[in-house]
């Protein structure tokens, strides 16, 4: 049925409107009536009425193009119709004549039209479409960037920019700040970690999203001191609520504070990523300064104006801070990094490299239904010049160019129709499979499926294949008026007939060979990127976190003690060999960081202070994550509970502030502003006493490493910092892990256990293993190294089996002729050399247009590589011969059958 | 007023069925295929583009459902140049008929 109304689509839309649902209502009859009867009545009916519906969005499509012509022409044009349905009926039994040749080539069709269509179904939706907001072209992302700090971008926004550009951008139309954290919901259904969104009033305005029931929020409701208020998530309002509307007005409590649910968004509503469950407006107005980082903006571009002219006007504005924010010490502070305006639309924000990755893919799939075209023009070829006389017949007897046309496009417009059905099917599988193995980091992963346009999409591909392989056959016709003056026995075919196979084959070895290389390259890239020492042990460790609510965990002693209460459960547990817990785990993307000061060094006037990530740990962190220390020592639970002041630095800030010189022993201080302008600053002293290797931030194999350091989680900022701090993270929130001697897994019970022992109202968020951690790092690129293995694969196996087609068919066209040789003493060896030399010549050609069209285009594919590069000799080498190892054994076979012909036999033949 | 259009032999069928009353494809398609003892069995593809012809030639129109069918369900009805188009076709066979009788081709009604 779904497909039936996937047909409809293509009649024109007026027909559609008016007569769509009354047909589809006819057909479910009919589909009904025949529940009775046998497979082949049923079988019959499905075909008659999903041509029938071809047929008639044809008929009606054409008569759209030929507008104007008078009611009398129409019953004209349906006798045309009836020709044409004629000669598509004898087409069809011409085809069914052969099923083995129909099969070959109607399968072949289906994979690589599938292929095309579920790719071209994922690159509509996330390329083309990936945000669901209205004109989301203009949507762009406030971002910054600081020269002085070679940091070309993604330092984000502070609150003070945003109302400095919100009042005076005269190329923006509105724009909205927001922030994310993850924030425990208690109440029915148990405690939760959630992933909230906190964002200013005009983001729903910005996006023009609206919620689906309830409303947004209102502006007085983002002042400082306003009472909270809360939107839910689609996912959430169902998981937690049950769909029920009566959820507006009640109160949910978020991280200790009831807010009163206003609304909740629709599904497909995901800003700014798929897991945010809760928006609340983000308490923030224009007394507080120029603020701190930390903030991400999006704004709507004003119509008529463009991203290079409000990137101008955005640069003009930064330059005004210093007269925006007098006497504002940050503001002076920041003026001094040269702040530069990253402006860039959402959907290149949200895209990434996943744009690239996928029309490289879309490129793949289409080399491989260039392969398959080629196979089934072969096989055309084949049956088109076994009937050369046929058509000779047919043009002595009358029959003009046009005829002919028909008579060969309407078994290839079958074939490809036939092909471009199985195809939808095929793709409507490889969808689903794609949307629940495709990386998370897909935007509308969950959203693609097979629509309108990509049916649409595909009917043009079968149309396109159907001429592209039914017209070389037709290029082949015009020679043939000569065949009747043959007597019929050739004893060799043309080589001018065989050089149209011979391209065929050359384009498909090259073709398949430009595949093979680019996976090769993508399973190197991937091999590289698994084989990076990720600088912690991934094996048979739990990770979750656990956010303590203000409320009833005010200081960071509470705070600490709770922390140390759940270790020291979970070390009690069996099997545990090592516990401990961090405000930042490894890949977990950007953790707490600020400008550090080092002891006896003098901050220039002008310069600012170098910039690290912090983490505040448990004892035992390194021990637990399986981190090396590399010198020194690392901090014990003593430190914590003696609150010594110490630290522990990466390698890579150990090398950048203290180059050739030993960190051990110096003295570190997270930067904090002048309490006023010129006075002294109040910094807390670290000693450094050891040195641990680095971990990725964001992904795996970064080129420059961020400097991290370490402290005990009891000073986080400082002995006397207050917890929630601006100069230390929070310890509020910690990431746990735990080291098993068995399956990581097997143990979470036991772990949810000793939790509750401390406190059953905390609940553990993004519980999983640090191996799922590092999988879900290189999950894109394993993602793309599958499709483009596949597509190669599928692309050697259709060439191979082209080149076997090919040379197949040229060793029976010259059995005669092998015969003569034969029969006047031609070493059979000799023979079966000749014929494999022509087809390796030929393959030759392919390899070295193959190998050219991968050189050519390696900095296509440059950007999905990692650690190897787009013209590397060895996968260049290996590729070419893998595709040597399958290609010549497909032409020795062929050819060691010509050899043993007795030559008798291959002159009886002819 | 033009002629009516010539009718193909679905279209007739059609025209037949709708005499009976205001119908709907699925119907319409029953009826011709008994009609036509089998000879006949349009597919719902090709009994709508006779039907959406017939429309625009303003011999058949759109009627009113009765109440309590599927919503979906369209109904069409004969107009009054769709009566005056069908026993134009009547008249042509009917002619046809006699022409195959004075040639001695048909039998003589008993």
């Amino acid at each position: 049925m779904r497909l039936y109304r996937l047909l409809l689509w293509l009649c024109p839309a007026a027909l559609r409107k008016e007569y769509g649902a009354a047909m589809e209502e006819m057909f479910a009859r009919r589909l009904a009536d025949a529940r009775e009867t046998g497979f082949r009545p049923r079988a019959r009916l499905w075909r008659r009425e999903l041509t029938s519906v071809l047929a008639l969005a044809i008929a009606e499509r054409w008569k759209l193009v030929s507008l104007g012509v008078r009611p009398r022409r129409h019953w004209n044009n349906l006798d045309a119709m009836h020709a044409l349905a004629q000669e598509t009926r004898h087409a069809a039994r011409r085809l069914l004549r052969s099923p083995a040749f129909s099969l070959a080539a109607v399968l072949t069709l289906a994979l690589a039209i599938g292929a095309n269509t579920a790719i071209f179904a994922v690159v509509e939706r996330v390329v083309l479409n990936p945000l669901p907001y209205p004109e989301s072209d203009r949507l762009v992302v406030l971002d910054h960037g600081a020269a002085s700090l070679n940091v070309g971008s993604s330092i984000g926004i502070t609150s003070g920019l945003y109302f400095h550009y919100a009042d005076r951008a005269r190329t923006l139309d509105g724009a909205a700040l927001y922030r994310s954290d993850d924030l425990t919901i208690t109440g029915s259904g148990g405690p939760e970690r959630v992933r909230v969104t906190h964002v200013a009033v005009p983001l729903a305005p910005v996006l023009r999203a609206s919620p689906a029931i309830g409303r947004w929020f209102v502006e007085a409701e983002g002042r400082p001191g306003a009472p909270r208020t809360a939107i839910l998530s689609h996912g959430l309002w169902l998981r937690r609520y049950g769909g029920s509307p009566s959820v507006i007005g009640q109160s949910i409590d978020l991280g200790g504070s009831p807010s009163e649910i206003v609304g909740v968004m629709p599904a497909s509503f995901a800003f700014p990523e798929t897991r945010v469950d809760i928006w609340t407006p983000e308490l923030v107005d224009r007394s507080m300064g120029f603020g701190l980082w930390g903030y991400r903006a999006v704004a709507r571009l004003r119509d008529g104006s463009t991203l290079e002219r409000a990137r101008d006007e955005l640069n003009g504005l930064i330059a005004e801070i210093p007269q925006a924010f007098p006497a504002d010490p940050i503001a002076l502070g920041n003026t001094q990094i040269r702040l530069t305006s990253a402006l860039r639309t959402l959907k290149e924000d949200v895209l990434g490299r996943v744009a690239t990755t996928l029309w490289i893919l879309l490129a793949a799939v289409g080399l491989v239904l260039l392969v398959a075209c080629a196979n089934v023009a072969n096989l055309f070829l084949v049956r088109s010049e076994a009937r050369q006389r046929e058509i000779a017949v047919r043009r002595a007897l009358g029959a003009g160019r046009l005829g002919i046309t028909r008579y060969f496009l309407a078994e290839s417009v079958l074939l490809s129709t036939a092909g471009g059905i199985a195809g939808i099917v095929l793709a409507d599988v490889a969808v689903r499979l794609l949307v629940s193995v495709g990386p998370a980091t897909l935007p509308r992963l969950h959203e693609i499926r097979l629509d309108a346009v990509t049916v649409a999409y595909t009917g043009a591909l079968s149309l396109l294949t159907a001429i592209l392989f039914g017209a070389i056959p037709l290029w082949r016709v015009r020679e043939l008026g000569a065949t009747l003056h043959e007597n019929g026995r050739t004893n060799t075919a043309s080589r001018s007939r065989h050089r149209v196979r011979q391209l065929l084959m050359g384009g498909q070895v090259a073709a398949a060979l430009v595949l093979l290389v680019a996976s090769g390259l993508m399973i190197r890239s991937f091999q590289n990127m698994r084989a990076i020492d990720p600088g912690f042990d991934a094996t048979s460790t739990l990770t979750f976190g656990i956010g303590l609510p203000d409320r009833d965990y005010a200081t960071r002693d509470a705070a600490v003690a709770a922390h140390h209460a759940i270790i020291d459960r979970l070390l009690a547990l069996p099997g545990v060999t090592a516990a401990s817990a961090t405000t930042c785990l490894p890949l977990a993307g950007g953790c707490f960081a600020n400008g550090v000061r080092i002891e006896g060094r003098v901050i220039e006037p002008g310069t600012i202070p170098p910039l690290a990530m912090y983490r505040a740990v448990a004892g035992g962190y390194f021990e637990a994550a399986g981190m090396r220390v590399i010198r020194g020592r690392a901090i014990d639970r003593a430190d914590v509970e003696h609150r010594t002041p110490v630290a522990l630095v990466s390698q890579s800030l150990a090398s950048r502030f203290f180059p050739n010189q030993d960190p051990i022993g110096r003295r570190i201080a997270s930067n904090r502003p002048p309490l006023r302008p010129g006075g002294a600053q109040p910094l807390d002293w670290l000693t450094i006493v050891g040195v641990v290797g680095d971990t990725p931030i964001n992904a795996l194999g970064e080129a420059n490493p961020i400097p991290q350091l370490y402290m005990p989680m009891s000073i986080a900022g400082g002995p006397d910092a207050p917890r929630n701090s601006i100069i230390g993270p929070d310890v509020a929130v910690m990431s746990f892990i735990v080291r098993t001697a068995s399956a990581p897994m097997g143990s979470l019970d036991t772990v949810r256990r000793a939790v509750d022992g401390v406190d059953p109202r905390l609940a553990l968020a993004q519980v999983r293993t640090l191996q799922d951690t590092l999988d879900r790092a290189a999950a894109q690129m394993a993602f793309t190294m599958t499709l483009i293995v596949i597509a190669g694969s599928v692309t050697l196996l259709l060439g191979v089996i082209g080149i076997y087609g090919v040379m197949s068919y040229i060793v029976s066209q010259r059995t005669g002729e092998i015969g003569v040789r034969l029969a006047l003493g031609a070493e059979p060896g000799s023979v079966a050399r000749m014929i494999v030399r022509e087809g390796g010549v030929v393959a030759g050609a392919g390899i070295v247009a193959g190998l050219a069209t991968a050189f050519a285009g390696s900095r296509l594919i440059e950007s999905l590589l990692y650690g190897i590069s787009p013209r590397d000799p060895a996968v260049f080498a290996s590729t070419t011969a893998i595709l040597l190892a399958v290609a010549l054994p497909a032409c020795w076979f062929p050819a060691r059958r010509a050899a043993r012909l007795s030559p008798l036999e291959a002159l009886r033949m002819d | 007023m033009d002629s009516p259009p010539t009718l193909s032999d679905l279209a007739f069928h059609i025209l037949l069925a709708l005499g009976e009353g205001p119908s709907h494809g699925y119907a319409i398609g029953k009826d011709v295929e008994e009609r036509s003892a089998g000879r006949l069995d349009p597919t719902t593809g090709a009994l709508y583009q006779v039907l959406r012809r017939l429309a625009e030639d303003g011999l058949i129109v759109a009627a009113g459902a009765p109440p309590g069918v599927d919503s979906r369900r369209k109904y069409f009805a004969l107009t009054s140049r769709g009566k005056r188009a069908a026993a134009h076709e009547a008249r042509r066979l009917d002619a046809l008929v006699r022409a195959a009788r004075q040639r001695k081709l048909y039998p003589q009604r008993a």
